[in-house]
């Protein structure tokens, strides 16, 4: 039997189904923050490699200006002293070209700032905005290089002019002009990593001029600006942040944060609903075994449960009880029993081992136990199989019940019945004994009026010697008559004792109808014998079986009552059939009700006003005596034909 | 003895022992094997008695009983009872039947007892006649030979009586000589000994 399981109330369970949501929502929390803190961190460190990075992209392309500068005033040391370039200057010129793809073209500018030499060449030498005079006042107000501010260069793009002033004898003799254009600077210094990761664009107030990005910038980057040093004019560097692939990823971390969290609540809803499910399955399991205990400790009946292999798996208090071992002593014990009888070990032992082979008879079966103080009882045992919860089958569950007492009392029953019939017996007697004492009255009376008329005429004289005779023979023949009685009578209260011999019931019948042959004529029954000739000899009581013909006659004479007097006969038939004497007593009286078939053979029962009910009861009893059968069935015409069956004894 | 037993019993050699016990004393009997053929038979006005068994086939003894009281039978009937049949044989005796004898018999007492009962049919019988013959002797009076008797009766004398009936006394004397003729008697005292035993 499972063990009681004591399980936590339902209030308790959901106080502590609160802590794990409120942790959940922690831990979430906690998460929210963390990643705050770590996205913060980030973007913090983000902007520290953005600055640095922009930082390092603004010097390099200062450096790289810077060494156009160096270029420049190297080229404008060799101008000659004509103020002409010589063919050393533009060969470096174009040179310099070649290598910086940023530097569109070369200017030479003469000292009032018109240009004269181009490289490569230009179609119109005039046309000058008002940013490249500005830068070539400043370099000529300066003595050192100048740029411009922000103009449409030749090419069609942003660019910047860098004037480098040339001195010609320690007088300005003009300037050396690189043309750059800003989106060759971006595109051709920066290199293509720099560009993978970042957005990179030069403005001004005016916004753009020129930008390298590996895909169109987007707004809401991080980005960083800084003021270029070179060529300044208020150039700034704007450094913007592609939208990095960790945001990406951090909003996933996000979102599978919260799906989890949501899924573990979820799943913890599901299990408290679960749980609360299962306690309430757990209660009612509590509930039904509580009441199952207390069905089994109220049992007097004791059970047992065996396994397949005989070993006691569970035995109720009722049976500890009746054995007197305890619980432990007999559970998981396997065969011998301590209960068993050691006497009747074989027979227990068969009967253990046809219960265990499944051939358990359905009806129980008697056996003895005994006691742990060596007493022994009498015990009824039911077996049947014993059906798990899989539906397989995992062994036997026995009922066993006490029966010393019903032994006890069934034997007294017995012997009260005994008795009863003993009794009853005697009254059946005194029945006949009355009937017999009314019989011998008749011959007795005659006998007496006889004589005394005899004697009356003897003592008057007259004697008449032929009167006398005739009379005085009469008186001899009712004498004769008495003692016929007597005989018969004397057959059957001779013995007292129950005497079993082989007899032949065709002279106990004859007797027997006899006797009631006057009881039978003053009811106007006729009595009808068909005994056949030769029947075979039966083992019995001979006074028994004349109580029983007179019992089954007597029925008969009563029963025709409202029976026409004509009609009234009552057959008394005896035959041999198959290895038995078959007995019937058929009358012509109303039969029997069905209603009232089955209470015939029991005790006191009776159709009579003046019945005892024991009639059938004994007839029955004697016949079981002799190992025979009695039994009724409706007559051919009406009434009903009552039969016994003795077994023949076999010559 | 005058009367004549009516022996009715199924039996028949009882029937024939206690003829031949009843002739044996001078008692006439008739013998009938069963209540019907009695009925059959019934003896209107022969004097007797009847000796009954209670037991019989067909019609029982108390049966035959009472069906003779219907018929206004008067014959003194005396059953034979077998064993355990006084219970019954008492019913009857309350209902008028005379007595019962109980078998097995003393014969000659039985015989007695018939005899006195057959005595006390003829006595009742007497009895009747008496009455009778009172009877019409007093039907044969006139009215003024009854008044007259009446006041005899009530033992008044001759005068007494005139002045009552406001006749003569001569007439009184007439009239009461008339009644005492009549009746058959010869003095006031036998008149009222007649009267008394009516």
């Amino acid at each position: 039997m499972p063990a009681t399981g004591s399980g936590a109330s339902p209030s308790s369970y959901s106080k502590t189904s609160a802590l794990p949501i409120l942790a959940i929502g922690l831990i979430v929390l906690l998460l929210g923050v963390l990643l705050a803190v770590i996205n913060e961190r980030e973007i913090d460190d983000e902007r520290q490699s953005l600055i640095k990075s922009a930082l390092w992209a603004e010097q390099y392309l200062a450096l790289q200006l810077t060494s156009t500068e160096e270029r420049l005033q190297q080229l404008a040391l060799q101008f000659g002293a004509d103020g002409r370039p010589s063919p050393s200057l533009l060969a470096q010129a174009h040179q310099l070209i070649t290598a910086r793809p940023e530097i569109e073209r070369l200017l030479m500018l003469d000292a009032e700032g018109q240009p004269f030499r181009a490289i490569p060449p230009m179609a119109a030498m005039t046309h000058r905005g008002a940013e490249a005079s500005d830068a070539f006042r400043l370099a000529r107000a300066r003595g050192t290089s100048a740029y411009s501010a922000p103009l449409l260069t030749e090419g069609g793009v942003h660019g910047v002019e860098l004037h480098q002033p040339v001195f010609h004898d320690g007088k300005f003799a003009g300037t050396l002009a690189a043309v750059i254009a800003l989106p060759a600077l971006l595109n051709d210094n920066v290199p293509w990593w720099f560009a993978e990761r970042y957005h990179l664009e030069i403005v001004d107030a005016s916004g753009p001029l020129a930008a390298k990005s590996r895909i169109p910038a987007e707004n809401g980057g991080l980005s960083h600006s800084i003021a270029l040093e070179r060529p300044g004019r208020g150039l700034m560097l704007v450094v913007t942040v592609y939208h990095s692939q960790t945001d990406l990823a951090g909003n996933f971390l996000v979102a599978a944060i919260l799906v989890l969290a949501i899924a573990a609540i979820w799943s913890l809803f599901s299990m408290r609903r679960h749980s609360a499910h299962r306690l309430r399955a757990e209660q009612a399991l509590r509930a039904e075994h509580a009441f199952r205990k207390a069905m089994e400790d109220s049992l007097t009946v004791g059970m047992r449960a065996r396994d397949l292999a005989g070993r006691i798996t569970y035995v109720n208090p009722a049976f500890c009880r009746m054995v007197g071992y305890s619980t432990e002593e007999l559970v998981s014990r396997g065969p011998p029993m301590p209960y068993w009888v050691p006497e009747e070990l074989e027979r227990t032992v068969a009967l253990h081992e046809a219960v265990l082979a499944g051939n358990a008879p359905a009806e129980g079966f008697e056996l003895p136990f005994r006691r742990k103080d060596g007493e022994r009882f009498e015990a009824l045992v039911y077996e049947a199989p014993l059906i798990d919860a899989d539906g397989r089958h995992a062994g036997w569950m026995a009922s066993v019940v006490d029966i010393t007492e019903r032994k006890i009392a069934e034997e007294l029953a017995h012997q009260q019945s005994e008795k009863l019939q003993h009794t009853a017996r005697l009254a059946v007697m005194g029945e006949m004994a009355s009937a017999i004492a009314h019989e011998l009255n008749q011959p007795l009376s005659a006998i007496a009026s006889y004589a005394t008329g005899c004697l009356n005429r003897v003592e008057a004289g007259d004697v008449d010697a032929k009167k006398l005779s005739g009379a005085l023979t009469k008186l001899s023949k009712q004498a004769h008559r008495a003692g016929q009685i007597i005989r018969r009578v004397y057959g059957f209260v001779r013995k007292a004792e129950p005497d079993m011999r082989a007899c032949d019931l065709g002279p106990i019948i004859q007797d027997m109808v006899e006797l009631m042959r006057p009881e039978a004529a003053r009811r106007g029954v006729r009595l009808a014998m068909r005994i056949a000739p030769r029947l075979p000899l039966v083992e019995a009581d001979s006074i028994q079986m004349g109580q029983l013909v007179a019992n089954l006659a007597r029925n008969g004479i009563e029963a025709m009552v409202g029976t026409p007097k004509t009609q009234r006969v009552l057959t008394i038939s005896a035959k041999a059939d198959g290895g038995e004497v078959r007995v019937c007593v058929a009358d012509n009286g109303t039969g029997i009700a069905d209603e009232i078939t089955e209470q015939l053979f029991t005790p006191f029962f009776t159709t009579k006003e003046d019945g005892m009910g024991m009639g059938l009861k004994i007839c029955r009893s004697i016949i079981e005596q002799h190992g025979g059968r009695l039994w009724h069935e409706a007559g051919n015409n009406g009434g009903c034909v009552f039969h016994f069956a003795l077994p023949a004894v076999r010559p | 003895m005058p009367g004549t037993v009516f022996i009715i019993d199924d039996d028949e050699a009882i029937r024939d022992a206690l003829a031949w016990l009843f002739q044996s004393r001078d008692v006439d009997t008739r013998e009938f094997a069963s209540a019907e053929a009695f009925l059959a038979t019934l003896p209107d006005h022969s004097a007797g008695c009847i000796l009954l068994d209670i037991r019989m086939e067909g019609m029982s003894g108390i049966e035959l009983f009472d069906r003779l009281r219907e018929h206004a039978c008067r014959l003194p009937v005396i059953f034979l009872t077998g064993h355990g049949d006084v219970p019954v044989a008492v019913s009857a005796l309350k209902k008028g039947a005379h007595d019962f004898v109980e078998k097995p018999f003393n014969d000659n007492e039985l015989v007695d007892r018939v005899i006195e009962a057959l005595a006390l049919d003829a006595q009742r019988r007497a009895r009747d006649e008496n009455r009778a013959s009172l009877a019409s002797r007093l039907a044969s009076l006139s009215g003024r030979e009854r008044a007259v008797m009446d006041l005899v009766l009530t033992g008044k004398l001759n005068k007494q009586i005139a002045d009552e009936l406001g006749i003569a006394v001569r007439t009184v004397e007439v009239h009461r000589a008339h009644l005492f003729d009549k009746m058959g008697v010869r003095t006031a005292v036998e008149l009222a000994q007649l009267v008394a035993t009516a």
